[in-house]
């Protein structure tokens, strides 16, 4: 038989709430109408949002079309096709490029293991994730949409809600568990420039470090929550 | 007792079991036999061990203590014991990875062979786990080409020898080699010297690393993305056995299988890559009609109206098919239906006049290719050069000659790729083999020799002494300027020989199994004849031709006459195929109506065709093939094929049903049952067998109800002092519609030139490249000429089809020999 008091004291729970701060967020909510809220969550530095393919320093592509990440993505979500390079106007360094890259955002549930199989760090996640299509041609990015621009930062489609500054992270993932997240290796530079971001300092790692002291200077901003 | 048990195997104690090993047997053999493998990248099970890599090394104790021994070259012997998993072998197979690294690039993201790479593999299951090499590696200029498919890579090269064994010691075609020493020790090809080889796609394949790639496959896939079904090579009629890989829907590699009867795993490059023309974009989505001087695309219904129209309003013997070699046995014996069955003409045959009579190879006792290379037998070669019409087939004769002992006697006009291990090459004049058979056979039963066709008695004295143990004649056609009547004799000739056994080198795909099919004037499928199986038909099909028709020199002959209403080319192309030009033209300008099969558009087509019905590839459609042995074996579908393409057996169907029959197929599968059913022969083919045989098929033996047909007694016109005697003689690439649309074979023909005897240029009063007008009874063409001393004196050869000069040209199908003026142009 259950106490008629827990009936009052569930109430109490709703009554309390009540008068807390409210977590509900208005994403784009007025459109830019007066009076209406339009705010967007802070996320983790190292969120999964959507992909970009990077390019090298001097403007190369990083991707060498070895499809490993396809090969990896358990969702069957990325399409690779490699080709020969051009000898004479190289896409990337070596012999191989991405000649074909697709990925399928109805299918993709950004678990970043493409990000981890990449042998050169060319595919990296950005903390985009307010992106929304009214037709499947508009979820499948291909280079087109996904490699970054001139100026080594992300595309902004019609479609996605970008806000100023949130495209300068994305390889933070990446650089936190490179390589292969071994505890060792924190701290220790080990991925190559980015187009418009230069070498970037390493993330704090995601093993048990041993001694906390011997970390070098980590990135600054702020995770809120 | 006990004794003749003790040689019979060996006892060998692998990892403390005792496993019971053959005589001879190599360790690495004997230990995969008893389920534990070692590794190995040197080792090749068809090749000879070489020990170069040193990863098999395990440890062994013939009585003297343990000691690390290459298992790749040490013969089992009675109660050796071996351990392959000791520390002192773990340690050893990590060593010799370290040290296979330390040159070895990182270069598995963007290496063709990264997923299926031995190394790879290798090294995660037996490696160090960590590199101590921090040290710069060697470098070489990233993958040069070594010919026009093959780029080699020398960076990734481990040395093992496999490529450069296979090169020298299988195709005989000694092009790469080991250049330099020690750390500069690298694969290469002699300076401006490619690797000119038509096996060289057995190298890529046969790497244990990414060394050595493949244009047309080169970065177009990862394994594991690749899709793979058994099936059979098409272009040739060995019926090596392929594994057929495919991704998104697209067949992009193919692998040799090593079936133990067939192709020990080899393919020619023309196998292996022929898939590009299947991928071609000028592919027949859909059927053409002939619009003005247009094909243009249509529906298949419109289509089917047509071709159905022409057929029901001409007379029977007015109809006739040519073709058919192209297709699975079952869309044979679907058409052969529907040709002899329901339209009721005979005039069909599936040899373009390049062919033998088919009694006589359904008719000789036959071989196969494993009695052919029987160690110590005697090969007769009276056909084509093997290497350059049936790769396969050659790669097996040549293993015979160079490691088995056979002696080959070759009865060609010219010389062959075999020639170099041959024992004896007698090269009669061209339409006189007969008699040289003759005289060889006299000499070898006791007469004594005489010469003939212009070979000395002396050479075929030694060559009738060298006769002996089981003897094989491979036959078919080495020249197609002279009649296969020539052949004929011949092989009647060779039959005396005692235990001669035959085996066909006709070479044209599935000839085998049109011949099987009843695709041939006067035959019903599964070896018999319109009148000795009439009987058996007369359920399953609506009727059988009463009289015998017409072969395909006697159709195009009828049709250039105005005698032909409707010409059915099942995948043919009369124009460039047919042992006759002038006649094939005549013949499809005459005819007024050419309905069509065909996956391209070839040059026929084009000229005469009124419909083309698109039909699906090799890859695109299941079935079976039957190779130049009568071997059975599966051909299955990998991908769909292109628009509405589909199999020749469900266009048979569908032009039976709209003439009012239903030929009762609705699968591949009924319609082998109702082959199992009528065929005396094919008794044996049903699916559980057919399963049961995936690798190696299955043989179909007997003749049936053909008589070997009687001798025909050709005689060649005499030779005037004038003229030479033309050769013509395929090569292994050359200007046919596949080849065209196959991007990295088309380069591969070779430039034509007339080869002559140089003992003959002063005669004619030329030089090496001079233009000559070659000129026959029907035709002529300006080409330059070459000396060859492999070309007898009195002989000219000139290749079939080649790119510009088509050497049917100059021939008359109806006459013996062709001979040829050659004059400076
Ligand atoms: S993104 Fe990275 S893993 Fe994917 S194909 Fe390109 S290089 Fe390979
Ligand atoms: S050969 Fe094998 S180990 Fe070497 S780069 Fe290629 S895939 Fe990697
Ligand atoms: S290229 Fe390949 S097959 Fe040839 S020696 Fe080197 S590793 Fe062996
Ligand atoms: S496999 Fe035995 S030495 Fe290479």
């Amino acid at each position: 038989m259950a106490d008629p008091l827990d009936y009052i004291r569930g109430f109490g729970v709703t009554f309390k709430k009540l008068f807390e701060e409210r977590l509900t967020l208005q994403y784009r909510g007025g459109k830019g109408k007066p009076g209406k809220p339009d705010e967007k969550r802070e996320k983790g530095l190292r969120f999964h949002g959507r992909h970009v393919l990077n390019r090298y320093e001097d403007g190369m592509e990083k991707c060498i079309g070895c499809e490993l990440c396809a090969g990896v993505c358990p969702a069957k979500c990325i399409y690779v096709r490699g080709a020969d390079n051009d000898p004479d106007n190289p896409t990337s360094p070596g012999e191989r490029f991405g000649y074909v890259y697709q990925i399928n955002y109805l299918r993709c549930i950004h678990c970043d293991l493409c990000v981890e199989a990449c042998p050169t760090q060319a595919i990296t996640e950005s903390k985009l994730f307010e992106f929304s299509f009214t037709n499947r041609n508009d979820a499948i990015y291909t280079k087109n949409e996904l490699l970054v621009d001139d100026n080594g930062k992300p595309r902004w489609l019609p479609w996605e809600d970008w806000r100023d500054g949130e495209d300068e992270h994305t390889s933070a993932w990446m650089r936190a568990t490179s390589p292969a997240g071994d505890h060792r290796y924190e701290g220790v530079v080990a991925w190559s420039g980015e187009l418009g971001h230069g070498v970037r300092s390493p993330e704090v790692g995601q093993s048990d470090s041993a001694d906390e002291s011997s970390r070098p200077e980590m990135a600054t901003t702020e995770v809120e929550q | 007792m006990t004794n003749t048990e003790a040689k019979t195997t060996l006892s060998v104690t692998i990892d403390g079991e005792v496993f019971e090993a053959r005589p001879g047997e190599l360790l690495i053999e004997a230990c995969e036999r008893a389920g534990t493998y070692i590794p190995r990248f040197c080792y090749h099970s068809r090749m000879k061990p070489v020990g170069m890599c040193r990863m098999c090394l395990v440890e062994v104790d013939t009585g003297r203590g343990p000691a690390l021994q290459p298992a790749c070259m040490l013969p089992c012997s009675d109660g050796m014991t071996v351990s392959t998993e000791t520390p002192g072998t773990r340690k050893v197979q990590a060593g010799i990875l370290e040290y296979l690294l330390i040159n070895h690039p990182l270069d598995c993201p963007v290496c063709d062979k990264g997923g299926e790479c031995p190394l790879q593999d290798q090294t995660v299951a037996y490696g160090p786990g960590e590199s101590r090499f921090v040290e710069e590696k060697r470098h070489y200029e990233k993958p040069i080409p070594i010919n026009d498919n093959v780029f080699l890579d020398r960076e990734r090269c481990i040395l093992c020898d496999r490529c450069t064994r296979f090169a020298d010691t299988v195709a005989g075609d000694k092009l790469i080699h080991f250049m330099d020493r020690g750390n500069n020790t690298q694969v290469n090809t002699f300076p401006d010297e490619p690797f000119a080889s038509y096996f060289s796609g057995n190298t890529v394949q046969i790497c244990p690393v990414g060394a050595l790639t493949a244009r047309p496959y080169r970065f177009k896939a990862r394994p594991w993305d690749l899709d793979e079904t058994v099936s059979t090579a098409w272009t040739d009629s060995a019926g090596a056995r392929v594994a057929v890989q495919s991704s998104r829907d697209k067949v992009i590699r193919l692998l040799g299988i090593d079936s133990d009867p067939v192709n020990w795993g080899w393919l020619s490059d023309k196998e292996r890559f022929a898939f590009e023309a299947l991928n071609s974009d000028d592919r027949l989505t859909a059927p053409l009609t002939r619009v003005g001087d247009h094909l243009v695309p249509t529906g298949w219904s419109t289509a089917l109206e047509r071709a159905v129209s022409l057929l029901s309003d001409a007379d029977p013997d007015r109809v006739a098919v040519i073709g058919g070699a192209r297709l699975t046995n079952e869309s044979q014996y679907a058409w052969a239906k529907l040709a002899k069955g329901v339209i009721g003409t005979d005039n069909v045959d599936s040899q373009l006049a390049d062919g033998l009579d088919p009694e006589l190879v359904l008719g000789l006792p036959r071989a196969t290719i494993d009695e052919a290379c029987t160690p110590g037998g005697t090969i007769i070669l009276c056909g084509p050069d093997p290497k350059e019409e049936i790769g396969s087939l050659y790669l097996r004769l040549r293993h015979a000659v160079v490691h088995d002992d056979a002696r080959l006697i070759e009865l060609t006009p010219t010389a062959t790729g075999l020639s170099p291990v041959a024992a004896h090459s007698l090269h009669p004049r061209p339409g006189e083999v007969a008699d040289l058979a003759r005289a060889l056979v006299e000499a070898a039963n006791g007469g004594p020799a005489v010469s003939a066709a212009g070979v000395s008695a002396e050479e075929i004295s030694s060559a009738a002494v060298a006769i002996d143990g089981s003897v094989t004649i491979i036959i078919g056609r080495a020249s197609l300027a002279e009649s296969a009547d020539c052949v004929t004799d011949a092989a009647l000739q060779l039959a005396a020989l005692p235990g001669s056994r035959f085996l066909s080198a006709l070479r044209r795909g599935n000839i085998h199994g049109a011949l099987d099919s009843g695709l041939a004037p006067g035959l019903l499928p599964g070896r018999t004849t319109i009148e000795a199986g009439a009987a058996r038909f007369a359920d399953a099909w609506p009727s059988t031709p009463a009289s015998r028709g017409l072969d395909t020199a006697g159709i195009l002959a009828a049709a250039a006459d105005g005698r032909i209403d409707v010409l059915v080319l099942l995948g043919s192309d009369p124009i460039n195929d047919f042992a006759g030009r002038p006649l094939a033209a005549a013949a499809l300008e005459t005819v007024p109506n050419v309905i069509a099969l065909d996956m391209l558009v070839n040059d026929s087509i084009a000229m005469a065709a009124d419909v083309v019905l698109a039909a699906s590839g090799a890859t695109e459609s299941a079935g079976t093939f039957t190779n130049l042995e009568g071997r059975i074996s599966v051909c299955r579908q990998r991908v769909t094929p292109p628009g509405t393409a589909r199999a020749d057996w469900m266009i048979a169907s569908e032009i039976a049903r709209r003439l009012g029959f239903d030929l009762g197929f609705d699968s591949v599968e009924s319609i082998r049952a109702e082959i199992a059913a009528v065929s005396v022969v094919h008794s044996g083919l049903d699916e559980k067998a057919l399963a049961e045989a995936l690798v190696d098929g299955l043989l179909i033996g007997g003749s049936g109800d053909i008589m070997v047909p009687g001798v025909v007694g050709v005689s060649p016109s005499a030779h005037d002092a004038y003229s030479l005697r033309l050769v013509a003689s395929r090569s292994m690439y050359d200007d046919g519609v596949a080849l065209r649309n196959s991007p990295s074979s088309r380069g591969l023909a070779r430039s034509v030139t007339l080869r002559l005897n140089p003992t003959d240029f002063d005669k004619i009063g030329v030089d090496r490249g001079t233009v000559v007008r070659t000129e026959s009874a029907v035709g002529r063409l300006l080409v330059p000429v070459e000396p060859d001393p492999g070309v007898p004196v009195g002989s000219a050869v000139l290749p079939w089809a080649a790119p510009g000069s088509p050497a049917n040209t100059l021939i008359d199908p109806f006459s013996t020999v062709t001979d040829v003026r050659v004059e400076r142009a």
